[in-house]
């Protein structure tokens, strides 16, 4: 009767802790804020306020000894790539001015830590967002839009590559930085074109069907096309035909109140011809996420790949010369279509931590991140954009071009685009993203029709949304 | 004879100020989350998570609506009765191995008992290479070509046998605790009764094992319906949803949509079961099981 107890007594503790697991961590986020809403509304009408006084004297504060604290996403090659600059600025700099870096894992991870940590006002002065964060942050309130801290300056915005610019202008002022930029491209493998007779490369998703055959039979491929299951291509394929995905202008003219991709036909168009491609084995499922391809061509079992210009150099280097890489467009959905391509990755954001001395540090930071010789080097090491069009110039650039010439198309293709191609802005992307994944996925495993998986998203999507504006407006 | 009687209640204060500081522990580590986690589900929160609008039961009744739930819980119900069975058979079928001593047992029993040292989301990752569809071992091995992790039939069950085998560990330990208090000598008598080795594991190993296999049987329930780490790498809750187990859904409501009141609903549902569930089986082990 005694060891009873004691086991149930144990199991007891144990069940309880299974509740806890998630309360502890929700009670931790939860008990701060009461402080800081307030707090956070303030210090932004303090902000517009102050903002042409404090700003203007950019030149004159002394910025010797200010530590500023930068929170950042990029592991790997990347990471050390903005350790490399990062420790150039802290040696460089004649501002006496401190870079704390601090790598706080994955785009999903470092937002989600920035809302736990500025319920307690405690969290950086720079931060590395994710291009799907841009609404939220817009909305967060704990921010400084970089335009106040451009404009205070008399910084020249045209340096900026104004198809990039475009995705974090909203109402015309430059919330954040652009600094890791990138959009999708076809990788393909010339090898395997070359022995299967295709010259022509596949522009549409029905023309990568088209070559598909050869591609297999006479040029050796296990697969056409290793095709992630990504909801970035998905966003893509949208802007690919020009339609929007979220109302209200793509949400930038005010905040998107439901989708759009379901009544204007994008979200369908993309869906069918994806399940063609999945059904007729062009394109079998490789996984989620936008990674989840590259295996199979690195391996040299698929003949194309859609993936991010970031990963070209790592694609190059796990293929070595076993066969050459070719890069091209990013496919349309059908041929007709007359759209662009929007841009991924991270942009940095300025925090309002009512301190001008670290503002004006910040921004000096920031400048000499998206200056020439920084974008060059940043874009020779990691595969990303220059944000700036006069890294174009540099010899660093144009000595990496010379050696990665497939990195011209992904340029050539942003240049081709258009600002109205910008794609969305959407609070709940995060969330509508792993909607999007999560139904593409059920389609291709045969458990929904293109219709049906276009219903569920929107009304997944429209759920969290309604949800969302409801709770925090 | 009443002044006694208060003096010896004064006394009894004292057993209890000693348990103050454990119950200082467990109230904040335990208790307050306990019930600020029901707190929670009676609301729906913004952004950040903070409690904003007062839904009373609204977030059960969306749940109880929603295919979505009910895909989760059938799906950690399979999973945790793949768990189980697996962990405590493979539990039980390494510690008879390890029973004997032969030599090189000392490699088979750190063997066997291994699992339970292993992370598992350390383990996850290595599976994620291993099941590979073009470069995982398992396929080569196989000489097949199958998508384990993004193919719905194959998913859960190799998340669960993962979850199983990385469970034996500590099953492993259980039970050959267990064994070695069986008296050898019952072996003996049976043996010369005639008894064979079937009938001696069903007649008196079993029945030896019963106290510890009730233990492990609600243990090993209770942490299968907690299972984590390998679903988050391994396969992240697909393909589709046919591996989003109850705990991952909660953590992906909570931590990556920001929404803790229905986190916390499904929190408190799923206590709802594994309580039931445990006093269920301390029901039945009063008939069955004999110390």
């Amino acid at each position: 009767m005694k060891k009873r107890s004691i086991a149930l007594l144990l199991s007891m503790t144990l069940m309880v802790s299974a509740l806890t697991g998630c309360g502890a961590s929700t009670s931790a986020t939860t008990e701060t804020p009461a402080t800081e809403t307030p707090a956070a509304s303030e210090t932004e009408t303090a902000a517009t306020d102050t903002t042409v006084t404090d700003t203007a004297s950019t030149e004159k504060v002394d910025m010797s000894g200010t530590t500023i604290t930068f929170w950042h996403a990029m592991g790997g090659v990347n990471g050390e790539a903005l350790d490399y600059l990062i420790n150039k600025f802290n040696t460089d700099n004649k501002f006496g001015i401190t870079v704390d870096a601090q790598y706080q894992g994955d785009y999903d991870e470092t937002i989600n830590k920035l809302k736990s940590a500025q319920l307690g006002n405690m969290g950086a002065d720079l931060v590395q967002i994710y291009d799907i964060g841009t609404r939220f942050m817009i909305d967060s309130g704990w921010i400084v839009p970089m335009q106040e801290l451009i404009d205070a300056d008399g910084y020249d915005v045209s340096q900026i590559e104004p198809n990039i610019a475009a995705y974090y202008t909203v109402s015309n002022e430059l919330y954040s930085m652009p600094f890791n930029s990138s959009t999708p491209i076809m990788y393909y493998n010339k090898d395997m074109f070359d022995k299967a007779g295709v010259t022509e490369i596949p522009a549409s998703l029905p023309e990568i069907a088209a070559v598909a055959d050869d591609l297999t039979s006479k040029g050796g491929a296990g697969e056409a096309i290793s095709l992630g299951i990504y909801g970035w291509f998905f966003e893509q394929f949208g802007c690919k035909q020009g339609l929007s995905y979220v109302d209200n202008g793509n949400g930038r003219e005010d905040v998107a109140t439901a989708v759009e991709f379901d009544s204007n036909g994008a979200a369908l168009n993309t869906l069918t011809e994806w399940k063609n491609l999945a059904d007729a084995g062009v394109a079998p499922n490789v996984g989620r996420g936008g990674d989840s391809g590259l295996a199979d061509f690195s391996a040299g079992k698929s003949a194309m790949t859609l993936g991010s210009t970031a990963s070209l150099k790592q694609i190059l280097e796990e293929v070595n010369g076993k066969f050459e890489v070719g890069t091209a467009y990013f496919p349309s959905v059908s041929e007709g279509d007359k759209g662009g391509v929007s841009i991924g990755g991270g942009s940095l954001w300025a925090l309002n931590n009512e301190d001008d001395v670290k503002k004006a540090a910040t921004w000096e930071f920031v400048k000499f991140l998206v200056s020439a010789e920084s974008q060059a080097y940043w874009n020779a090491q990691t595969g990303y954009f220059p944000v700036t069009t006069a890294a174009h110039d540099e010899s660093v650039f144009k000595e990496n071009i010379a050696k990665y010439p497939q990195f011209e198309t992904a340029i050539n293709q942003l240049h081709d685009s258009a600002p109205e191609y910008a794609g969305a802005l959407l609070s709940v992307f995060p969330e509508a993203r792993q909607i999007v994944e999560t139904e593409i996925e059920n389609m291709i495993n045969g458990q929904t029709t293109p219709e049906e998986a276009v219903a569920k998203m929107a009304g997944d999507i429209n759920a969290s949304i309604e949800d969302y504006n409801l709770l925090n407006s | 004879m009443k002044k006694e009687k208060s003096n010896i209640k004064k006394m009894r204060i004292e057993p209890y100020m000693f348990l103050i500081p454990s119950f200082l522990v467990f109230g904040v580590f335990l208790f307050f989350p306990f019930f600020k986690t029901i707190y929670l589900s009676l609301y729906k929160t913004n952004k950040m998570g903070q409690a904003k609008l007062f839904v009373g039961l609204d977030n059960y009744t969306t749940l109880f609506k929603s295919a979505s739930f009910y895909n989760s819980l059938l799906v950690t119900l399979i999973f945790v009765a793949i768990v189980v069975i697996g962990s405590m058979a493979l539990g039980l079928v390494t510690a008879m191995l390890c029973n004997k001593t032969f030599p090189g047992i000392r490699f088979f029993s750190t063997a066997f008992a291994l699992p339970m040292a292993i992370a598992s989301s350390s383990a996850a990752m290595i599976f994620k290479i291993m099941l590979h569809p073009s470069v995982g071992i398992i396929n080569k091995l196989l000489g097949t070509s199958i998508n384990w992790v993004h193919d719905p039939k194959y998913a859960l069950v190799c998340v669960a046998l993962l979850t199983a085998w990385l469970n034996s560990g500590i099953n492993f330990l259980y039970f050959s605790a267990g064994l070695s208090n069986i008296d050898e000598t019952i072996y003996e008598r049976a043996s010369v009764d005639g008894a064979n080795g079937v009938q001696q594991f069903f007649r008196l190993t079993l029945p030896g094992l019963a106290p510890i296999m009730f233990y492990t049987l609600v243990v090993n329930i209770i942490q299968a319906f907690q299972s984590f780490g390998q679903v988050k790498i391994l396969t992240e809750g697909g393909p589709g949803e046919s591996t989003n187990l109850i705990v991952y859904s909660i953590y992906r409501d909570a931590f990556f949509n920001y929404r803790f009141g229905s986190a916390a609903a499904q929190s408190v549902i799923l206590f709802i079961i594994i309580m039931v569930l445990t006093l269920v089986m301390f029901r039945i082990e009063r008939k069955g099981v004999k110390y």
